[in-house]
């Protein structure tokens, strides 16, 4: 579903990623785990095609991002890592604005905002302004603006932060939900999080990959993710 | 073209729910309806005088030209303080707030959100250029006889639009290079108000040099449309400053998609 080729990104000298290359299999859940400022946010900025790359390639569902981004943002749910809100906007008249830009048709729009407004638990805050709403529901509505439209891959920059253990509870439930017929992305710094969710993981250290595999493999018996992860990412 | 529409529907939601709008209608109305009472004021005296002294000068005083005439001159200048409070969040403000990107990962292209946004400034200036038509119609309402020539008065609000439209595409250019309001709004103000006052340095030359000089001060070129007379080269000029304004505003999100 995402072919990520050697993909490189340079800000000026600084080297953000050195050429990764990894592979994302339709209804897979990865867990995209690496310290702060090994490069996961700019690989999701690249592949939601916000940011281009300095090199490499990127494909999503078989299109290229650089080539025809339209088609991939089409496909793409992106909650970026600060939920991208107008803050002078109402609940609903936002996710309307989203849908409208996804490109969900006139008569489907008040049933589809609906619909992700019921998934995200959002409806007591539909008609109020966004600024004037919690942390919490922000990062709701960043949820639910990344569903809309119904996009076959979701790309979710540490969903739980900022949520308080219930709501952690409800997102990651949603999310399990949403696997089974999503491909999902999702990097967070929670690790328990990635056990209960994800089926594999990429871990990213200083713009490289340092793991790419199953979760089973791993976590084992006598090591947890954890430690492996502290291991990989020590240097 | 969904897409162009959601934009200015979002951003017209926006203006219209903060009080930035209202804030430039209100200003612009004290404003203008200050110059509008000094020029009636003025016409008034003149009129007095004409009375006493030489009767025959009357049939040449004209309302639409003694008043509106340079009234819309004055607006036109007072658009130059107001337009840069109406274009300094449009792009800028995305930025900062960080919302540049949601638009960026949705299947818009930069060409859709700049002309949505672009139309969405337009109507704010429209709305403005229908509050200067209150003057002409109050006159039309309490004179007891001549009254404006709706003609000129209608062209000339033409001619104002145009002035609004291409400073505002300038702002919405400016408002593209920076994240920040204030410097967006500082910039468009000072390049605004030397697009004016160009036209100043004309009368210090003479030939080409002075040609080029008038020419392009933004303000001059209002002065026909307030007279009723629709010069191609006017037009051409507002045309092409807004034209200037959007292309380049296009050029500066795609330049920065790439860095």
């Amino acid at each position: 579903m995402i072919e990520v080729s050697n993909l490189t990104k340079r800000y000026h000298r600084l080297v953000a990623l050195d050429g990764i290359s990894f592979k994302v299999n339709q209804g897979d859940v990865l867990g995209f785990l690496g310290p702060n400022g090994a490069g996961k946010t700019t690989t999701m900025r690249i592949l939601t095609g916000a940011m281009p790359a300095t090199s490499g390639q990127v494909q999503v569902a078989g299109y290229d991002v650089f080539e025809q981004p339209l088609q991939v943002k089409r496909r793409v749910g992106y909650l970026a890592e600060v939920p991208p809100l107008y803050e002078d906007m109402d609940t609903s008249s936002f996710l309307r604005f989203v849908g409208r830009l996804k490109g969900v048709g006139r008569k489907k729009l008040g049933g589809e905002v609906d619909r992700v407004l019921a998934t995200c638990g959002l409806e007591e805050v539909c008609s109020r302004r966004i600024g004037n709403l919690s942390k919490g529901f922000r990062q709701r509505i960043g949820v639910a603006q990344a569903l809309l439209g119904d996009p076959e891959v979701l790309i979710l920059d540490e969903p739980t932060i900022g949520l308080d253990p219930n709501q952690i509870i409800e997102i990651r439930g949603l999310i399990r939900e949403l696997a089974e017929n999503h491909t999902v992305v999702l990097s967070t710094h929670i690790l328990p999080e990635v056990t209960q969710i994800c089926n594999r993981v990429v871990i990213i250290h200083r713009g490289r990959i340092v793991a790419d595999d199953s979760l089973d493999k791993l976590t084992t018996e006598e090591r947890s993710l954890e430690q492996t992860f502290h291991e990989l990412t020590q240097q | 073209m969904r897409n162009v529409f959601a934009i200015f529907r979002k951003e017209l939601q926006i203006t219209f729910t903060t009080p930035v709008a209202y804030v430039a209608f209100t200003v612009f109305t004290i404003v203008s309806s200050f110059f509008f009472l000094r020029m009636l004021s003025e016409f008034q005296r003149r009129i007095m005088i004409a009375t006493q002294m030489r009767p025959q000068m009357l049939q040449y005083m004209n309302f639409t030209d003694h008043v509106i005439q340079p009234l819309l001159y004055n607006v036109a200048v007072i658009l130059i303080f107001v337009v840069p409070f109406i274009t300094m969040r449009l792009i800028a403000e995305e930025r900062r707030a960080r919302t540049f990107e949601l638009l960026l990962t949705n299947p818009v292209t930069p060409f859709q959100i700049v002309l949505g946004k672009y139309l969405s400034a337009l109507v704010v200036v429209l709305v403005m250029v229908i509050l200067v038509l209150i003057y002409p119609l109050l006159v039309w309402t309490y004179a007891e006889y001549g009254g404006p020539e709706w003609a000129t008065v209608l062209t000339g609000l033409v001619g104002l639009f145009l002035v609004g439209a291409a400073f505002t595409a300038v702002g919405l250019f400016i408002s593209s290079l920076t994240s920040s309001q204030i410097v967006a709004a500082a910039i468009t103000f000072c390049t605004l108000l030397l697009l004016w006052v160009v036209g100043w340095a004309a009368t210090d030359n003479t030939g080409i040099t002075r040609d080029i000089l008038s020419g392009m001060s933004a303000i001059e070129h209002i002065r026909s449309f307030a007279k009723g007379i629709i010069d191609s080269k006017d037009l051409v000029y507002y045309l092409s400053l807004a034209f200037l304004g959007v292309f380049l505003t296009h050029r500066a999100l795609e330049a920065q998609r790439w860095r």
